[in-house]
């Protein structure tokens, strides 16, 4: 009985079942979305316990992101006049179009998250060195695409939260040493938020970042074949590597020919034994099926029962009392509150102190951190003993934002005073 | 003398593909400096000086507080000097909503993250008898305009 | 051994493939459930019964379900109320004691110099057009600052429902010197003029400049008002009541008197100044400014409507 559901499920979810290994490899070669995928993956890096699957399902997101976010541009106004009534009327009067936007909404969270919890994952593994510094490069600005995405897409709906978040984002950029008020005009098409300003991020979110994005995320995948494989493998590696024996040389295509080195598919099955993988087809490919489905079903859970916020309409004459940032941006908002520090006569704004500088710096040391590591061994292990010391840094640096994310979030009231969550906050006014 | 000449040509053809593309990125880039703004300009009227009542009164549209004193007038603005919120005035300070800076009655930095004082705006009376502000230009703080109203 | 780590990575991953399939199975139906159990659904079947039972049975078949909105740009208007408020415009046919939501609308002097597709409902009585759910569209929520004028707000305030749409019609009647039906706003009218506001305080560019201007107080934040010696609720309205009454314990440096007035005067006054917003209606529903006092009523300045 549970053999023939078996037999069933195989028949709905697969074309075929691969007889061999061999048919199982020409299954990828031969399918163009298999393409990323190596004919053969170790089996330690299909491990739930390694990768955690965070790059996977951030992937998932930003699919997600960009079917719902077609979808949306379908009914989605991008003028000062509309934009407010279009989101009013996807939440109340277009079928399923609540939905449509939680979905977008929780997804585009999930997915800054889940790309920082990756980065992390891949940092606390050591597996950003050697060849794969310059994946960890296209990672970082991955993560910057991913939080320009979060950025445009705020403004999109024209409500209060919308228009002062942005003012206040871009007040930050154009703090920045000579070129900043001039970014802050182009950003805006201006000097204040306005009809340009919305036409603007909309181009930039709904085609010129995603289009970014894509090529890089797909560079991203192609890459980790082209390292051979997830850092996971480099133990075993090591441990074959005792073993002596020849590396087979083959010609590989490029882009402009033939080059000679070792192809990527022997790349990815270098050093390895037969016996140390499995056919990526069906069991990669079935485990990326089970993160997207899970992934997808966490994003419906959220977006059935919990709605994307959205504020009054904008209304340039009166700011909200507090204005926050979203949560991801709202450790910046609290580092800019207090960091503007008086030197003698020379004042340095919290605007260029706390928002250019600090995650200036943390950016830079993000980049150059596969140049600066000395550690020379434990790769593709989690918390390495030889990386205690960097591993130390990234939590201490990680932990500090979160501080500042839970204050900001949770703790400014209105005037950005301190409260505890227990404590009463004043009632703002109303009118009636 | 042949090869001479077609190196030049093809040194010509390169560098002008090269300098046209480039200069199309540049005419490209050129074209997202609006030329035109839809914005307010810096100098623009308010009303008349009789207008306005004693003390602080918010003028909502162009963000900035009038201040009149007897017959002695000035502007200061409403937009935090830190990062553009609009504050408020609360009876004897200014407080900005979005990251807490505290202004005194002359714009001062009390506390917070606001770098610099709440600027002051040249004002003066424009032909038709209305107050005249230039938000593009501060004047220094206690300055003020004297106006001789009959109608208060 | 690659076969048996095969086997065993189907082993561990096929159930959970089944669940999270059945899961998503799951959590579609609840969608494509809560999608079709909108708040409207059961109002609009009620409605169909309703009108058969009052004997419309051509009516009844040609009721359709679905969202219905009174739509009129010129006011910028996207009502949806009347999806569920289904009985609206049939005060004649259906009896008036119908319950909420499907009551039909009183039929009141003024209502057919103010029809329903030329004014929809928020204009009077606020809320959020745009909402398909009774909470959403009653309290707005969410920063959404014009709440319906219930009857719940108008006890709060002290006034009744009727009293408080007032300050709504005034909108647009802001000109008139009385408006019959509006007693309140004319009441306060009348003080405005017996108690020589216009000495101190502009409204319209008329009036007097020792005082604040007033032409568009009602557009003022909450967050402008100082509620440091309010003694009730911190709303405008309050504070505006507070202030008719004793001005110089409200504001203390002020030059305005303490009218001392009956709490009636000074909260038909408050209505006042809500009213006074800069509202961009086009100037058709403006009505004429009447030479003569009770000429509004008249059909000659309800014709340019």
């Amino acid at each position: 009985m549970a053999g023939g559901i078996q037999r069933l499920w195989r028949k709905l979810a697969w074309p075929w079942s691969p007889a061999s290994d061999r048919e199982a490899s020409e299954a990828i070669v031969r399918n163009l979305w298999l393409h990323w995928f190596p004919a053969k993956v170790s089996g330690r890096s299909l491990s739930w316990s390694y990768s955690l699957w965070l790059g996977t399902a951030a992937a998932s997101l930003f699919v997600i992101l960009t079917v719902t976010g077609v979808m949306l541009m379908f009914f989605y106004v991008p003028s000062t006049e509309r934009a407010y009534g279009s989101i009013k009327d996807l939440e109340y009067a277009v079928s399923f179009g609540r939905l449509l936007r939680n979905q977008h909404r929780w997804a585009a969270e999930g997915m800054v998250a889940l790309a920082f919890m990756h980065m992390a994952r891949v940092f606390f593994t050591g597996a950003y060195r050697g060849s794969r510094a310059l994946n960890w490069l296209v990672g970082v600005a991955l993560l910057l695409g991913t939080l320009m995405l979060s950025f445009t897409g705020y403004l999109l709906p024209w409500d209060q939260l919308a228009y002062w978040a942005i003012t206040v984002g871009t007040n930050i950029a154009s703090q920045a040493p000579l070129v900043g008020p001039t970014a802050r005009y182009i950003l805006l098409g201006g000097h204040f938020v306005g009809q340009q300003t919305l036409l603007r991020f909309y181009v930039l979110h709904v085609f010129f970042l995603p289009a970014v994005v894509w090529i890089l995320v797909a560079y991203h995948m192609w890459r980790v074949r082209k390292d051979g494989g997830l850092a996971a493998i480099e133990p075993l590696r090591a441990l074959r590597r005792a073993e002596p024996r020849e590396m087979p040389r083959t010609k590989s295509y490029s882009l402009f020919g033939l080059t000679p080195g070792t192809s990527v598919a022997v790349a990815s099955s270098m050093g390895l034994e037969e016996s140390d993988q499995v056919a990526s087809s069906p069991n990669l490919t079935r485990r990326m099926m089970l993160v997207f489905l899970t992934v997808f079903n966490l994003t419906l859970l959220l977006s059935l029962f919990i709605n994307a916020p959205l504020e009054g309409p904008a209304n340039p004459s009166v700011t909200p009392n507090p204005a926050k940032a979203p949560w991801y941006f709202v450790w910046l908002q609290e580092l800019v509150s207090w960091t503007t520090v008086h030197l003698g006569s020379i004042t340095i704004s919290g605007g260029l102190l706390g928002g250019i500088l600090v995650p200036g710096i943390l950016l830079a040391a993000l980049i150059l951190w596969p140049f600066l590591d000395r550690s020379t061994d434990a790769e593709g292990v989690w918390f390495a003993p030889e990386r205690k010391r960097q591993n130390a840094v990234f939590v201490v640096i990680t932990a500090v934002i979160i501080i500042l994310i839970v204050v900001g979030a949770w703790l400014r009231g209105p005037y950005w005073h301190l409260y505890w969550p227990w404590s009463p906050r004043p009632v703002l006014p109303r009118v009636l | 003398m042949d090869t001479d000449r077609r190196r030049l040509l093809r040194w010509l053809g390169k560098g002008s593909v090269f300098a046209a593309f480039v200069a199309q990125i540049g005419a490209a880039a050129r074209a997202f400096f609006p030329n035109v703004l839809y914005e307010p300009p810096t100098t623009f009227k308010l009303k008349q000086p009789a207008f306005y009542p004693q003390g602080y009164t918010f003028d909502a549209e162009h963000r900035l507080f009038v201040i009149r004193a007897e017959a002695r007038f000035h502007v200061i603005s409403a937009v935090c000097t830190h990062l553009g919120c609009t504050v408020q005035w609360r009876g004897t300070e200014f407080d900005c909503p979005c990251h807490g800076s505290r202004f005194d009655a002359n714009g001062n930095v009390i506390s917070g993250p606001a770098p610099r004082p709440l600027p002051w705006f040249e004002i003066s009376i424009a032909p038709d008898g209305l107050l005249e502000v230039d938000s593009a230009s501060a004047v220094p703080e206690g300055s003020s305009l004297t106006v001789a109203t009959e109608k208060t | 051994m690659a076969e048996r780590r095969d086997q065993s990575l189907e082993r561990q991953d096929f159930a959970w493939l089944v669940l999270m399939s059945l899961i998503f199975f799951g959590l579609v139906a609840i969608g494509l459930w809560r999608e079709y159990a909108t708040a409207w659904r059961p109002w609009q079947r009620e409605f169909k019964l309703v009108l058969a039972h009052a004997g419309r049975f051509q009516d009844a078949r040609k009721f359709q379900p679905g969202i219905r909105q009174i739509w009129n740009p010129e006011l910028g208007v996207v009502d949806r109320c009347v999806s569920c408020h289904l009985g609206y415009e049939w005060g004649g046919i259906l009896p008036a004691a119908l319950r909420q939501p499907l009551t039909p609308h009183p039929n009141l002097s003024f209502m057919n110099r103010h029809p329903f597709d030329r004014f929809g409902c928020t204009p009077c009585h606020a809320g959020q057009g745009w909402a398909t759910n009774a909470h959403a569209a009653h309290y707005g929520g969410g920063g959404w600052e014009e709440p319906m004028l219930s009857r719940r707000l108008a006890a709060g305030c002290g006034v009744s429902e009727a009293e408080l749409l007032q300050m709504r019609c005034n909108f647009c009647h802001r000109r008139d010197r009385s408006t019959q039906g509006m007693d309140a706003i004319n009441l306060a009218k009348t003080l405005i003029k017996k108690k020589k506001c216009l000495i101190c305080h502009s409204v319209e560019g008329q009036g007097g400049h020792s005082a604040p201007d007033l032409t568009y107080e009602g557009d003022k934040d909450p967050e402008q008002f100082d509620f440091s010696h309010i003694a009730g609720a911190r709303t405008v309205f309050n504070w505006h009541v507070e202030h008719f009454i004793a001005a110089g314990k409200v504001s203390p440096k002020t030059a305005m008197p303490d009218y001392d007035m009956p709490p009636d005067q000074a909260r038909a006054l408050a209505l006042l100044m809500l009213s006074w917003r800069h509202i961009n209606y086009p100037p058709q529903y403006i009505p004429q400014p009447q030479s003569a006092p009770q000429t509004a009523a008249t059909p000659a300045a309800s014709s340019n409507h």
